[in-house]
């Protein structure tokens, strides 16, 4: 793969056959997968959903020291408004003197669609250089620009002269892409072609005699890029650093909540690490193209088995398979002790599971490992890292061919049928979805947080904790399921959950 | 600059960048309204992500709203993407509506708009009206983004109601008033507030409908052309509905600042009351009667008021709404010194003056400085050149003892000012916010908890 040379990264339905709207079972998702003709699915009726813009915020508005631009309508970038406080928090969580989320709005009107919002986007960038001083300046590119034809590129390329940040164009207008994990790509792309790699232009090299130069080519040969996400804790980063020091090896962590000039050195590293094939296949690829640095892509270390699997895979590249068996051995001894009250408690009980592709299949595992029924799966989208992990999960998880697997980003409605016709003893789910669920009055787990520790061996502790405690009262939900009631006819309810999905490249929507 | 003036002839979107905005665009003014209105569905015709990218600022941002009974990501939405903006959305827009039908169990749906089918012209009151006359009422509002912001959206819902829901009265009825000009989401305390006023106005005899507030329901909202005055609690926000209700229902209107605490209520009541033609001896009875609950409170805090020296200098920033609200309850209510008032709407020339005037005549005499300022990293700047920090000597006092009345954006200024911040206005995401309420006396109370709480919050 290479298109670090276009401007633009293409969208994940055309670079990875993305699919955006299923229902079937796990095995007949699996089947259809191989057939690589599901991105053709849309939906009849649907819901509001995101958009690559606003994951692109999510993804990178953490980086610190630097100015969010938003050339855009004024409603566009709106979730900052709801992140501005605790962005700060979390950033101050790497850096304590981090300055927290900035960001303008080109704020355009019906003036600037007319007659072109090039002096807007002109201004914003002067005005983040002079009120903040930051070392980068993100730049995001909207729908309505990309519309009225505004040159972008051409005007950020005129404005690198003239200030001492360094911009970054990030082209993540929203109609392009029903995939809003493309957002992933269109930022990587914007950070490879503008930060990574880019420090000797702006500082000298320093100057190493023999000795140092061995020294910290040892260094970089002993060096990771541990790629993060947004969706992750500082505790979840803490925990994966202690394990992979623990194997003897240096830890950079990137993009989300990094500085700009970690990117600079992003190339001197041994070997880049991804949590997540969905977050993270365009950065690896192009890194190992440009930079000749390999990448570990297969799996997220959710759960003992999902792990050990990423444990693996790295100590596999550095030929330190022995030791990472020891750390495996030891740690997973003293985890499943611990977690035997759990496997106690989960023993007979049942759970669905909604989010990204590459967590709720993990995560699944994870329950099932600690005794639970997995009934059922929601994925925002479904690609080829989706189908690899889903194979692994048909093997981890016995007994999960006959189990529903949808499709969808958002669309809660589908789900909400889902529900009331599955009814788990626990729902896990991602940010927007867990409200409706439990206005159903199920017990819930959010498949993410910030303040928590997910990842990893105590990662899988704190899970097992966590579930443990939501089940023994789940009263506020409950309360909910009788006092209120979802926006749906009670008649959508008797329906299939799969009516409004129109799937020609699917065998299961067919059958049903 | 460019100045461009709305469709609706009310708001001016100035074509400013801004940083850190305190709104998002019409779409979101437009879902936040719909959405706290009893069993009303929004259906988007917009692209994918406008509802995900708005929810966050209409929930978290605004003191966990949630979704109300349809928002979030429950929201409809025709999802439009490159193929339609190339062909046209309005036959994805056609099924979108007839599956929403289907699905969605509501008693009004609204089509709003987002800025790309704009771009590409469709006709969504074309489309709209092929659900004419069913069983379900289907009406249409344009409510383009790049046209206005929260508020423009608002203002543009409501003309739609006005014209396309609510019912031609052949009578007025004398008792039946309208309140708006509060505007959901936008003001965070916007249910209580609405609550707040409707019990007013109820104990001088009068029947409220507010449409958004509790207890209201759609059939009151479509037959709102029945009641004799429209008031609109606003210099700024629900006007240019209240010119259309005027010309379409031949209802009058008035408009009348925002009331938190005793002074401002008062002045709120004689307004109204005397536009309603109530007699000012039942006006002055009712606001006695009030004044004697509300001192009955504050005079618990005789002692320690004093003995702890609670007077404060203070900076307001806000929407124009809580702006004046706010400044007059702090200055003549309890006593402080609000000199510095930040507006961080953006407003036209009509309603700078409308807005400006509704600052004068103070009982203590204070003359606030009015400042129009959108940036949130610039507010630290005015209260500075207001409040010169004290230099190198000895002596000198700055923004001391210093307080800010704000929002949730304004933390890292009173952090570095190392003041007490209380987040009253949008966006508050620090604040769980359910029935609160700080409009009439009783909200003048909470307030007065809320402010001097932080005051003793370390004692």
């Amino acid at each position: 793969m290479d298109y670090i040379r276009h401007k633009v990264p293409p969208v994940r339905e055309d670079r990875l056959a993305a699919c955006g709207a299923y229902g079937g079972t796990c095995c007949e998702l699996s089947e259809d997968a191989k057939k690589g003709c599901l991105y053709t699915a849309k939906r009849s009726f649907s819901q509001t959903q995101g958009c690559q813009l606003n994951l692109s915020l999510a993804m990178i508005s953490t980086l610190r020291d630097a100015v969010m631009v938003i050339h855009s309508p004024i409603g566009c970038g709106g979730n900052l408004i709801q992140n501005a406080g605790i962005g700060k928090v979390f950033q101050q969580l790497r850096q304590k003197s981090a300055a927290g989320l900035r960001w303008i709005n080109t704020n355009l009107s019906e003036f600037d669609v007319i007659s072109g919002g090039e002096a807007k986007l002109r201004q914003a960038v002067l005005k983040a250089e002079r009120e903040f001083q930051p070392e980068a300046i993100l730049v995001f590119n909207s729908c309505v620009p990309a519309l009225i034809g505004d040159d972008v590129d051409g005007i950020l390329d005129q404005l690198q002269s003239q200030v001492n940040a360094r911009i970054v164009p990030i082209h993540c207008e929203g109609f392009k892409t029903k995939i809003q994990a493309t957002a992933y790509d269109s930022v990587y792309h914007g950070l490879i072609r503008n930060l990574v790699g880019l420090d000797a232009d702006k500082k000298p090299q320093p100057e190493r005699t023999a000795e140092e130069e061995a020294a910290y080519r040892e260094r970089i040969a002993k060096t990771i890029n541990l790629l993060n996400v947004g969706s992750m804790s500082r505790l979840d980063e803490e925990e994966l650093v202690r394990l992979l020091r623990a194997l003897g090896l240096h830890v950079r962590i990137l993009p989300s909540y990094a500085h700009p000039d970690d990117f600079s050195h992003a190339h001197e590293a041994a070997l880049n690490v991804s949590i997540c094939a969905t977050h993270d296949d365009y950065f690896a690829e192009h890194l190992e193209r440009l930079y000749g640095i390999p990448y570990v892509l297969r799996t997220i270390p959710i759960g003992i088995a999902n792990t050990n699997k990423w444990l693996r895979d790295i100590a596999a590249f550095f030929g330190i398979e022995e030791e990472a068996e020891r750390l495996i051995a030891a740690e997973t001894a003293e985890l499943n002790e611990a977690l035997a009250p759990f496997r106690a408690q989960f023993k007979g009980k049942t759970a669905f599971i909604a989010g990204g592709e590459v967590r709720i299949l993990t995560t699944g595992e994870l329950l099932h490992d600690l005794g639970m029924e997995i009934l059922g799966l929601r994925g925002y989208h479904f690609d080829k890292y989706g189908a690899l992990l889903l194979d692994e999960y048909l093997e981890d998880v016995p007994g999960s061919e006959d189990r529903v697997f949808n499709v969808g980003a958002g669309q809660v409605f589908e789900q909400a049928n889902l529900l009331s016709k599955i009814k788990p003893d626990l729902f896990v789910g991602h940010i927007g979805v867990n409200g409706t669920a439990a206005k159903q009055g199920y017990p819930i787990f959010p498949l993410f947080g910030q303040s928590n520790v997910y990842f990893g061996y105590k990662g899988a502790y704190e899970v097992g904790s966590r579930v443990s405690r939501i089940l023994r009262n789940h009263s506020f939900n409950r309360n909910l399921e009788r006092h209120t009631r979802l926006p749906y006819r009670d008649s959508w309810y008797e329906q299939d959950p799969f009516t409004y999905i129109d799937n020609p490249g699917a065998t299961a929507v067919r059958s049903n | 600059m460019s100045t461009y003036t709305g469709s609706s002839g009310g708001q001016v979107f100035t074509g400013r960048v801004i940083e850190r905005p305190r709104y998002v665009c019409a779409l979101g003014g437009a879902i936040g309204t719909i959405q706290s209105l009893p069993r009303a569905i929004s259906i988007l015709h917009s692209s994918s992500g406008c509802g995900g990218n708005l929810a966050g600022a209409l929930s978290g941002a605004s003191g966990y709203n949630g979704g109300n009974y349809c928002g979030g990501h429950a929201l409809p939405s025709s999802n439009v993407s490159e193929r339609d903006i190339v062909f046209g959305g309005e036959g994805r827009l056609s099924e979108q509506i007839e599956n929403t039908l289907k699905v969605m169990d509501g008693d009004l749906y609204i089509v709003v708009t987002g800025c790309m089918v704009e771009m590409i012209g469709d006709d969504v009151h074309a489309v709209a009206k092929r659900f004419k006359g069913g069983e379900l009422p289907v009406v249409a509002a344009e409510t383009v983004s790049f046209k206005g912001n929260s508020y423009y959206g608002y203002d543009i819902v409501l003309e739609t109601l006005f014209k396309d829901y609510v019912e031609r009265a052949p009578v007025q009825d004398p008792s039946t008033v309208n309140l708006w000009g509060i505007v959901p989401m936008q003001d965070v305390f916007w249910k209580g507030n609405l609550e707040a006023l409707k019990k007013l106005l109820d104990k001088l005899g009068f029947r409220v409908n507010t449409f958004f507030g509790q207890g209201e329901t759609l059939d009151n909202l479509k037959h709102s052309a029945r009641s004799s005055l429209n008031i609109v609690v606003s210099d700024c926000y629900g006007i240019a509905p209240a010119r259309q209700f005027e010309k379409i229902h031949g209802v009058p209107f008035i408009t009348v600042p925002l009331p938190i605490g005793d002074h401002g209520t008062a002045r709120f009541l004689r307004q109204v009351g005397g536009a309603l033609g109530v007699a000012s001896e039942v006006i002055e009875a009712l606001i006695a009667e009030e004044q004697a609950v509300y001192y009955s409170y504050l005079e618990r805090l005789a002692d320690v008021y004093n003995d702890l020296d609670f007077q404060r200098y203070a900076t307001v920033v806000g929407d124009a709404n809580y702006a004046q609200a706010l400044t007059r309850f702090l200055a003549d209510d309890i006593g402080w010194l609000p000199e510095l008032v930040i507006i961080t709407d953006v407003l036209n020339g009509e309603q700078e003056a409308k807005v400006i005037a509704s600052f004068g005549d103070y009982e203590s005499g204070l003359q606030p400085e009015i400042v129009y300022e959108t940036d949130a990293s610039a507010i630290e700047g005015h209260i500075n050149r207001h409040w010169p920090a004290p230099g190198e000597g000895k002596y000198g006092n700055g923004f001391t003892p210093g307080y800010i009345v704000g929002s949730a954006m304004d933390r890292d200024t009173a952090e570095r000012l190392k003041v007490p911040l209380l987040p009253v206005t949008y966006p508050i995401s620090n604040r769980v916010v359910l029935h609160r309420a700080y409009a009439g006396y009783a909200g003048g109370l909470t307030l007065a908890e809320d402010l001097l709480s932080l005051v003793v919050a370390h004692r």
